[in-house]
């Protein structure tokens, strides 16, 4: 069991910040060991893993060392610098393993069943992580992910307990027909990014203390990524200056500094500032990236609203051409005007950056890689929307009701032979409920119906409609008939059908089918994907899986016996398909058993 | 579809047809016949555009010896190519039914700002530069230097436009911007002026309504259209004032300072010129002798903008002796600016007649009436003998020009205000001397008396008898038309109070009140929590919506509102506007849901659509008076009550609801569609500024619907969407039918055309 163990080279802190202790760290599958290369130094650590809560380490690329701080149960903790990230690495894995392992084992015990068995499912795949790290047969990482789906889902830890620990299905077994749920886990995190909210720079006020005049503005690396997003010329700024030129704290104030003076919407005071200081000019200053930017969209914009092509073409615009104030135009003031970024402009910008939604999919704790990323995914291409434009246009103008639509945007509901359709509804309705002799006339066929209808209307028009079009006793014997299979049938299913005849069971009934229910299910999933049986092992598997399945049986026998009387009925309507699931297995069993036996002569087993 | 309106076949591109569209055809028909003029009013999502575009092309059709061209005025680019594009539709209908007969050419037209290909061109900033970027490759006189000299660069377009000569054509066919554009990039020729040629053949033009209506403008482009030609302004409820800018000017500091820089350049040239070939200048006084009437011989190229005032009889006159000589002319302009300089160190407002102001010109600066009027040609000759290509350094002075010119040319309908300081900023010195036409009638009277038949076209012409008055016409026809509704699919309703039950409203003394803004923030924010999609907001101006916006910002409301849907705002500024709108309806297509901010008299409510999605509500917040306090406003008031009897009143009042009508009817776009409107100003439900609304909006506000506050606004909002929201039979299943075939238009016949009209 105590197969694997690392032994690198490290240094132990107290803190981060700290020189630390050279010396070698072992650790084996219960033990962190380490020795200092001065064996009269005082910090020599022997702890077993049992006694680690958790672990903390460094990211790669980042600025700072490859750190490993496990936290101890008590409190406290252990820092580890090691030579490279690729010890880190390593360490971190085995740490995360062992830490798993340690876990399932209290689990195990605690659930006082098979321990040893668990255990050496764990180790076995263990062993494997620690001598193929690359073959990624389970990566720590997804034992986490087990462990955690495990513990989320009681049904599946159930499921875990009784197939794998009963010996039934293997680790691996169980979790491959769950890739999905493993993959779906990790993939929810990539696959559905948060956008941005759409009240994103509104939303950094700054605080004040009170006493004096110094304002805090709190910045996180969401806020700053916002920042770059809403602001290329900010985002651009910092990449030429922050760390060379200026620290990124510089950086900051100064940005904020500008954001003060656009909120006082004193364009003078902003211009003298920025007359000063070159680079708070920079923040000042229109966005001039944007301004390109809006050039290049301006060609692919929708025709039908492009208004920059009307100011070419309309003689209004001349300067003083025109009446120039007649109250409806409006006065600016063009001497600042680069310092006068409105409130509505920027607005419309956060739109747009909402609407571009987030680019950069990295890590936001650093505002140098984020900047760095985002500069890369700004590189968009120029695709070719003339012919999108034009289709638009061409779309806009159709007017939609005055013609029949172009293409049906549902399909036709077709039911190939209504016959079908309705027999096997017929028969579920018969079945639930006892009352099926008003409803099997529905099997007539359309034409037949259509038919009848024509022939009555026929009637009706050559004859006229008798004076009472039904006989009154005939109507009253009718809608008693048809209500009283109603009321009945309401009685005895309430409103869902499936949901009463479940919850009208005793409560144990009801779970213990339920937990049958499941069971068959996966051990029929493992069945049916074993076949074709192409290995020894698949062999094997499926007469495991067989045999399991061949005990259910009698105990869906028995649920069936044990219920009262009055809901054998029900009872027997769910337990039926599960019956006759099994049995289309087993009868593929055997039929596939027979033609193996034909095949290879006398010896049935010969194949194993 | 194909059907019969009285000895005219008319093809119809669509399966249906609305009834009011029918009705259109026929009042149109009519007066077609009459060879008159006419005013049809007919709400927005009725399909105006391809009634009257089939109506005329088949009324061409079965009439081939006496051939109409139309001539299509709108008021935007993308209305133009709007229409081009219905159009296109349209001749592939007719060229299906009726074959190579229906062939039409239709063209659109536009500065070169917008149909250039030459990349070089098209690297300038704004129209004023493309141009001048294209005279400085394909003037006449740069061509002929260049073929002395192959270094100098000429426009590879035009040079293969002009060696093609009269092979240069366009085979028949629609074609927008875009296809002239992509047309001319194929062959290698210019479509700039390939279209201007074309323009003369083509069976349909569409251009801007300046091509007609600025003289300056429609002086070189419109002026071969012949007289048998059908003019149509659609969406021109707004027609008086384009009429009013084309005639106006404002002489401002800098334009003066500008007119001084230009004039020292050209003193310059003129001494350079006297020096190396003073033939040429010789050669022009004789030209001038004999008059101006040399524009007609001038090269293609050479065009530009022509004389603002229209009397063709003054290109036949000799122009003044003592500006013959271009440094005397110079001189002459010198004194002017000298003297507007003079006039514009005022600390007063004042107002003055043209006449007034042309006899003190003579007296303070020495300039009498006739070398006034005879300014701008005098200019545009001399620029062109000095070889000037870079017209748009010289906007300053050739501002002056068309200054002096009208003044010199009218002597009523304007006035000249000069103005020390705008009054809503008095701290900032800013003074501006205007000259102000008042008259909508100068401008559009030779459209008028020039073409048979003028067909002005809109969604709000209301009150329909106003039009004839201020554009001073005889309609043969005039009707408004109303709208057949298959459901209640407009919601128009009257917010008088807050949900504090607090009157709303932007009255001066009412809009900067805290508890009318926050009440206005409330409204807005609960309907962004109902209304799903685009919802559009109008302010009746810049700065009130600037104003209010900050305070929403401030009080929180805005964050609320935004955690429903976007915010996209119009500004000033065109790129940007165009670029809001475009996120606008990117948020509104991907489901998040956007609100746009917009001012009733700005470039968006002018002319953008926001129909279906893009616009399920909109609110009109406040009533878009105009600034009454602005003494251009003050004397045009002045003008028509003198003139045409109106009163100020009511006039302000109906170009206050024309704004707001054509704001809200900017939601609906077809009968399948639907949208509500809000007007919300306790104003509103007033009769005499309600009644002023378009029929169409009028007959679905309910008296339920006119006084209202948020809460119940909210709960007909939601109740509103909710009907809907359901299916409903297209073909307006009971009673009167919305959506007639064939079949059914031929078994009504004129039954449809009583049942249209109010």
């Amino acid at each position: 069991m105590a197969s694997g163990h690392v032994i690198k080279r490290a240094k132990y802190k107290t803190s981060p910040k700290g020189a630390g202790t050279p010396g070698v760290l072992k650790m084996t599958e219960n033990k962190i060991m380490f020795k200092p290369n001065d064996p009269t130094s005082a910090s020599k650590i022997d702890v077993e893993f049992r006694s680690i809560k958790g672990y903390k380490n460094t990211k790669e690329g980042s600025n700072n060392p490859p750190l490993l701080n496990l936290s101890l149960e008590q409190g406290g903790s252990y820092i580890f610098e090691f030579e490279n990230f690729l010890d880190l690495q390593v360490c971190r894995e085995f740490v995360g393993n062992a830490l798993t392992k340690s876990g399932d084992a209290a689990k195990a015990k605690s659930g006082d069943t098979a321990k040893a068995k668990s255990g050496e499912a764990v180790a076995t795949s263990d062993r494997s992580t620690v001598t193929y790290p690359d073959e990624q047969l389970i990566s720590s990482a997804e034992m986490e992910l087990r462990i955690k789906l495990l513990r989320e889902n009681s049904e599946l830890q159930n499921l875990h307990k009784k197939f794998v620990l009963g010996n039934i299905l293997t680790e691996s077994e169980f979790w491959a027909t769950r890739k999905k749920l493993l993959d779906g886990d990790s993939g929810t995190k990539s696959k559905q990014r948060v956008g941005f909210k759409s009240s994103m720079i509104l939303d950094i006020k700054p605080m004040t203390d009170g006493r004096t005049n110094k304002v805090t503005f709190n910045l996180t690396p969401e806020i700053k990524y916002q920042i770059f997003a809403l602001k290329p010329a900010v985002h651009r700024a910092f990449l030429n200056h922050v760390p060379n030129k200026m620290t990124e704290k510089d950086f900051w104030t100064k940005y904020f500094r500008a954001e003060y003076l656009h909120s006082t919407k004193n364009a003078v005071a902003a211009a003298a500032e920025a007359a000063e200081d070159e680079e708070l000019a920079i923040f000042l200053k229109d966005d001039d990236i944007l301004a390109n930017a809006a050039r290049q969209k301006i060609r692919r914009v929708d025709p039908t609203l492009d208004m920059e092509a009307d100011q070419g073409d309309d003689y209004m615009h001349l300067p003083d051409h025109g009446i120039f104030r007649d109250g409806s135009k409006e006065i600016t003031d063009s001497q600042h005007e680069q310092f006068k970024r409105t409130f509505l402009q920027d607005l419309n910008r956060q739109g747009e950056v909402v609407l571009e939604g987030r680019t950069i999919d990295v890590e936001l704790e650093d505002p140098r890689t984020v900047a760095e990323a985002l500069a890369q995914s700004r590189q968009e291409s120029d695709e070719n929307a003339k012919q999108e434009r034009l289709d638009r246009i061409s779309r806009m103008t159709e007017m939609e009701d005055l013609q029949a639509p172009h293409d049906h945007p549902l399909a036709p509901l077709c039911i190939k032979d209504p016959r079908d359709y309705f027999d096997s509804q017929l028969l579920k309705i018969s079945d639930d409920t006892r009352a099926g002799s008003e409803q099997l006339r529905c099997s007539l066929s359309s034409e037949e119906a259509y038919g009848s209808l024509r022939g009555s209307i026929s009637e009706i028009k050559a004859m006229g409609l008798s004076d009472p079009v039904v006989r009154p006793e005939v109507a009253v014997m009718v809608l008693n008939g048809l209500t009283q299979n109603i009321s009945s049938t309401k009685f005895q299913l309430g409103k869902n059908a499936q949901e009463s005849i479940l919850n009208s069971l005793p409560n144990t009934t009801k779970e213990e089918l339920l937990h049958h229910w499941i069971s068959i299910q996966e051990l029929l999933r493992h069945f049916w994907s074993s076949y074709p049986i192409t290995t020894s092992y698949l062999y094997a598997k499926v007469s495991r899986v067989k045999d399991a399945m061949s005990k259910i049986y009698p105990q869906l026998e028995e649920i069936k016996e044990s219920v009262p009387s009055d809901l054998r009925q029900q009872v027997f309507l769910l337990v039926r398909p599960m019956h006759q699931a099994l049995d289309a297995a087993f009868q593929h069993y055997e039929a596939d058993l027979q033609k193996r036996s034909a095949k290879s002569g006398e010896k049935p087993n010969g194949y194993v | 579809m194909k059907f019969q309106i009285e000895d005219v076949t008319v093809y119809f591109p669509y399966d249906h047809i609305y009834p009011e569209q029918y009705a259109y055809m026929v009042e149109l028909k009519r007066a077609l016949d009459a060879r008159g003029h006419c005013l049809l009013e007919m709400p927005t999502g009725t399909g105006k555009t391809i009634a009257l575009l089939s109506l005329i092309t088949s009324y061409t059709l079965s009439k081939p010896n006496n051939p109409v061209k139309l001539i299509y005025c709108t008021r935007t680019v993308h209305e133009m190519e709007k229409t081009l594009a219905e159009l296109k539709l349209l001749h592939a209908y007719q060229t299906i039914h009726i074959g190579d007969r229906a062939r039409i050419l239709a063209v659109g037209l536009s500065s070169r700002k917008n149909l250039c290909v030459n990349s070089r061109v098209l690297a300038a900033e704004n129209r004023d530069s493309v141009d001048a970027s294209c005279r400085r490759l394909t003037a006449s006189w740069v061509r002929v230097a260049a073929a002395a000299n192959p270094n100098l660069p000429t426009c590879e377009f035009f040079e293969e436009y002009e060696k093609a000569g009269s092979n240069a054509v366009l085979p028949p066919g629609v074609y927008t911007l875009q296809d002239l554009r992509a047309y001319g990039k194929e062959k290698g020729w210019c479509p700039y002026f390939l279209a201007r040629h074309m323009v003369q053949f083509a069976n349909v033009v569409v251009y801007s309504y300046q091509y007609l209506l600025d003289p300056k403008v429609a002086g070189y482009i419109s002026k071969e259209m012949q007289k048998e030609s059908v003019v149509v302004f659609d969406e021109a409820h707004n027609i008086d004032n384009v009429c009013i800018e084309a005639l106006s000017v404002s002489v401002r500091r800098q334009t003066l300072e500008g007119a001084r820089r230009n004039l020292n350049k050209m003193r310059q040239e003129i001494e350079k010129f006297k020096a190396t070939d003073a033939g040429r200048l010789r050669a022009e006084y004789n030209r001038l002798v004999e008059g101006l009437a040399q524009r007609g011989n001038l090269p293609f190229t050479d065009n530009w903008l022509s004389n603002p005032a229209l009397p063709d009889d003054i290109l036949k006159e000799a122009v003044p002796g003592n500006i013959r000589r271009a440094e005397h002319f110079l001189h002459v302009l010198r004194r002017l600016v000298q003297y507007l300089e003079g006039r514009l160190e005022t600390d007063n407002v004042e107002k003055e007649g043209p006449v007034g102001f042309v006899a003190s010109i003579n007296t303070h600066a020495g300039i009498d009436q006739k070398t006034l009027k005879f300014c701008y040609d005098r200019l545009h000759s001399l620029m062109l003998t000095l070889e000037i290509t870079d017209t748009d350094e010289f906007l300053h002075i050739q501002t002056i020009c068309d200054f002096a010119t009208l003044v010199g040319t009218y002597t009523r309908g304007f006035s000249i205000i000069i103005e020390p300081f705008d009054e809503r900023m008095p701290h900032i010195p800013d003074p501006v001397l205007q000259l102000s036409c008042h008259d909508a009638s100068l401008a559009i009277k030779p459209v008028f008396d020039r073409f048979q038949s003028v067909v002005i076209t809109s969604g709000t012409l209301s009150p329909i008898d106003l039009y004839p008055r201020l554009l001073n016409f005889h309609p043969v026809v005039s009707r408004s038309f109303t709208m057949s509704l298959t459901r209640d699919c407009i919601c128009p309703m009257v917010l008088t109070r807050g949900s504090d039950q607090l009157p709303v409203s932007t009255k001066f003394d009412m809009r900067s009140d805290l508890g009318v803004v926050r009440n206005y923030g409330r409204l807005l924010l609960e309907m962004a929590s109902v209304v799903p999609d685009g919802i559009v907001c109008f302010f009746v101006s810049y700065s009130y919506m600037d104003g209010i916006v900050n305070s929403w910002n401030e009080n929180g409301i805005l964050k609320e509102i935004m955690q429903h849907k976007l915010v996209f705002i119009e500004t000033q500024d065109v790129v940007e506007t165009t670029l809001a709108l475009d996120n606008y309806r990117k948020a509104c297509d991907c489901g998040r849901g956007a609100i746009f901010f917009s001012v009733a008299r700005g470039k968006v409510a002018e002319g953008i659509d926001f129909d279906r999605h893009y616009g399920r509500l909109v609110i009109m917040f406040g009533v878009p008076f105009q600034y009454t306090l602005s003494k251009i406003l003050l004397a045009r008031l002045e003008y028509l009550r003198d003139t045409f009897q109106i009163k100020e009143g009511d006039f302000l009042t109906f170009d206050a609801l024309r704004q707001a009508a054509q704001c809200v009817g900017r939601v609906i776009r077809s009968k399948a569609d639907y949208g509500m409107m809000i007007f919300a100003d306790k104003r509103y439900s007033r009769h005499d500024k309600r009644s002023k609304l378009p029929g169409w909006i009028l007959s679905h506000l309910r008296d339920a619907h006119l006084n209202l506050s948020t809460d119940m606004a909210l709960h007909i909002a939601r109740e509103f969407l909710r009907k809907m929201a359901q299916p409903y039979d297209r073909a307006g299943g009971s009673g009167r039918k919305t959506l007639l075939s064939q079949e059914d238009v031929e078994k009504m016949g004129d039954g449809i055309l009583n049942e249209m009209q109010y």
